[in-house]
């Protein structure tokens, strides 16, 4: 199954991914499989929105990864005698994810195209789909098929290669791109678009699941490699990719995908719908509160230590090395406020994962501190050269050195000036944090999504969390007040 | 004999093109007050900051007590400025700080004294410019002429060699000019080297053991308080002299 091309961005990522991996592994005998055994688990990629492929449902109480490529994944596990750990990542970064050895393999509807071919190791086609139409009931009476939508809108998922099908073979259409399936179908819903072209199976489900939604064939012209689904393997794992071959060849033979797995899939999908009620996913929102706090608290500690010590180092004069140093610290703050943050936190994580591998929540947290550090090494630069140029000359006139008058007279001064920037930007990293749900850490957004695509309710969870959020920032920002008034005694 | 505290030889300062000191060669005893005057923008303001190298002097020699200060490290510098008081025109209270920590900080920073110690150090000077009371009020409750005792304390807490002061008279009210002066005139009388900047007159002819006229750039001429006001030597300082009396 095709879903997304890998964006511009992720491009970039990759180039420079490619560029400090090492070369070797072509080189050596494969021992890919052998790893595997060692390690005794095998981590599957996989981006849990795309339900019947993979979602996230409740079970027991608990958010668990569901879908027939999870059934899929367990099988090739468990026929190679270890245990399946499932990692959660957005379409996008799935392929990098498994270059850079976040994962061993990618089980996600992916579709082995050539170009994907280049970077990975397919293994054969364990299913083949096909496209659907997804339209409002009421307009059943209109569409039939890719023939009707000539001069229509029709919602499709950036860089899918629906999205290019439909551009390709729907005559005089207008494409309108989003990344998320939920996002799609509420599109579909408030009449944005006239249909969502998307895969077989996820039309189906959706159509399933919500009695106004109806699933119709396209009638697109498409060669079976665009239809196709297959696992991804590090490039080059011969026994890796020979090891799953026999278990898709078993999974072929007893046709479990159709007979087991889509429709324990299906039924996952229908007790989703029991309960919608926001109430029913409070836990998943309060692992998103927890998540959010946890990253921006920290990032605010440590953006806060980065932001001190770059404006300190920006104010070294003197001898050459201090020039140097001067010269660094101003390359790296201009540097990270040109650049994106959410770039930034693609590069820590899979760029610095190149060198150690971090933890999602580690890196988000990481990135988003050398980010703040910047934006405060910034503030407190303005503070200090806010501070009157006689209270350095009144502390060194007393035979204090520029350290202890920087410590005990400038910055305190510096940082009661300051004072509201800086709360200004702690209010941002809460929201800001929000970026990091694309390496997959469970804060808010990232756990509004799941309940979008678990309820099939496109607008109450994004309800939820904007005012989660803003009892967050307003709570936050009060607290800023009650201590800027305290210091205001002077 | 009695000891040079400051010396300063063919001192000049430039900013950029603008040549501020033009080649200044004096020398400060021990227990002498000596009062700098000289109409607005004649250097006498920078002249006295690179007495202690708040500004670095183009060229020339600045010797403290016979030690060349220019090319010194910061760190040697730093133990030099200790034993310079300077009081500044905009007093440079530490805002985030009370009175008594205003005086206290240099003390236990600088010169490592325990916390207790340096609170009688503090307290002994304050009490000296009658500002004891007020030591845990924050400079921004004081008067103008409340502050620059207060900064007059923390200056001579450091037990400095030397008090510069740089119009320490100059931002206050005319009614708490006096104030200043009197703490300024007693520590004269007990005997501290001073070097004073000042547009005060009266300061300049009752306390002073010498005057120095500044002007244009160059030291033009010095003498004791009676002979500068009654028989300036230089055209420079009679015309000066003249338009005070006016």
């Amino acid at each position: 199954m095709p879903k997304k091309k890998i964006g511009v961005v992720l491009g970039f990522i990759f180039a420079l991914a490619l560029t400090m991996m090492p070369m070797s592994h072509s080189v050596h005998a494969d021992d890919s499989l052998a790893q595997i055994k060692a390690k005794g688990e095998l981590v599957m990629g996989t981006s849990p929105d795309y339900p019947p492929y993979e979602f996230e449902a409740t079970v027991h109480g608990k958010s668990q990864i569901v879908g027939m490529d999870v059934e899929i994944g367990k099988k090739i596990a468990k026929d190679m005698g270890v245990e399946l750990v499932i990692k959660k990542m957005s379409f996008d970064t799935l392929l990098t994810g498994l270059q850079t050895g976040k994962v061993d393999m990618v089980i996600s509807g992916m579709n082995p195209t050539p170009e994907r071919r280049q970077n990975v190791s397919f293994s054969d086609i364990y299913y083949q789909g096909g496209f659907d139409i997804l339209i409002n009931k009421s307009d059943q009476w209109r569409y039939h098929d890719k023939n009707s939508f000539e001069n229509k809108t029709v919602g499709a998922q950036t860089g899918s290669t629906q999205y290019v099908e439909s551009k390709k073979q729907i005559k005089d259409v207008k494409i309108k791109g989003m990344t998320s399936a939920s996002d799609l179908v509420l599109a579909l819903q408030s009449h944005k678009v006239a249909g969502v072209a998307m895969e077989k199976p996820t039309a189906e489900a959706y159509a399933a699941n919500n009695k106004s939604l109806v699933a119709i064939p396209t009638h697109f012209d498409l060669n079976a490699s665009s239809t196709n689904s297959a696992v991804a393997f590090q490039k080059g794992s011969t026994t890796l990719v020979n090891q799953a071959n026999k278990s898709i060849a078993t999974i072929k033979k007893e046709q479990l995908v159709n007979k087991k797995y889509l429709p324990a899939a299906g039924k996952y999908m229908k007790t989703n719908t029991v309960n919608t009620s926001m109430w029913h996913y409070w836990k998943a929102f309060a692992i998103g509160i927890k998540y959010t706090l946890i990253i921006t608290v920290c990032s605010v500690i440590f953006g806060f230590i980065i932001g001190v010590i770059l404006a300190l180092l920006r104010q070294l004069n003197g001898n050459p090395l201090k020039n140097v140093i001067r010269w660094l610290a101003t390359a790296y703050v201009e540097f990270v406020r040109g650049t994106p943050m959410m770039v930034q936190v693609m590069f820590v994580y899979f760029g610095l994962g190149l060198v150690v591998n971090l933890p999602a929540l580690v890196s988000g947290i990481i990135a988003i501190s050398l980010n703040s550090g910047a934006y405060v090494a910034e503030y407190i630069r303005g503070g200090i050269n806010s501070v009157d140029p006689g209270q350095t000359e009144a502390a060194r006139s007393l035979g204090m050195s520029k350290g202890l008058t920087m410590r005990y007279v400038i910055l305190p001064q510096a940082l009661k000036n300051i004072w509201p920037s800086l709360g200004n930007e702690f209010i941002t990293l809460i929201k800001d944090s929000s970026i990091v749900s694309i390496i997959g850490v469970t804060e808010l957004i990232y756990q509004a999504n799941i309940v979008r695509s678990d309820t099939y309710r496109g607008v109450a969870p994004i309800a939820v969390i904007m005012v989660i959020y803003f009892i967050l920032t307003f709570t936050a920002s009060r607290i800023l007040n009650h201590f800027e008034k305290r210091m205001k005694h002077d | 004999m009695t000891k040079t505290i400051i010396e300063v030889k063919d001192l000049t300062k430039n900013y950029g093109d603008k040549e501020i000191l033009k080649g200044i060669s004096e020398q400060v005893n021990q227990g002498q007050v000596i009062v700098v005057i000289g109409p607005s923008g004649s250097g006498k303001s920078t002249f006295l900051r690179c007495l202690n190298l708040l500004e670095t002097p183009t060229s020339g020699a600045v010797l403290f007590e016979g030690q060349q200060l220019i090319g010194l490290k910061e760190a040697q510098l730093d133990k030099l400025r200790k034993k310079m008081g300077m009081v500044f025109q905009s007093f440079n209270l530490f805002p985030n700080m009370n009175t008594l920590e205003n005086v206290k900080l240099a003390l236990t920073k600088v010169k490592k004294m325990s916390v207790t110690q340096a609170a009688d150090i503090a307290k002994q000077q304050l009490q000296k410019v009658g500002m004891l009371d007020y030591a845990t009020q924050f400079p921004s409750s004081l008067s103008g002429g409340q502050k620059q005792r207060v900064a007059i304390a923390r200056a001579l807490a450091m037990q400095p060699e030397v008090m510069l002061f740089d119009e320490p008279t100059s931002a206050l009210d005319p009614e708490m000019v006096g104030e200043v002066l009197n703490v300024m005139k007693a520590l004269a009388n007990k005997g501290m080297t001073m070097v004073v900047v000042t547009h005060e007159m009266e300061f300049a002819k009752s306390v002073a053991d010498q005057i120095w006229f500044m002007a244009d750039g160059y030291i033009q001429e010095t003498g004791t308080p009676e002979a500068f006001f009654t028989h300036p030597q230089t055209k420079r300082a009679q015309d000066f002299i003249s338009k005070l009396t006016h």
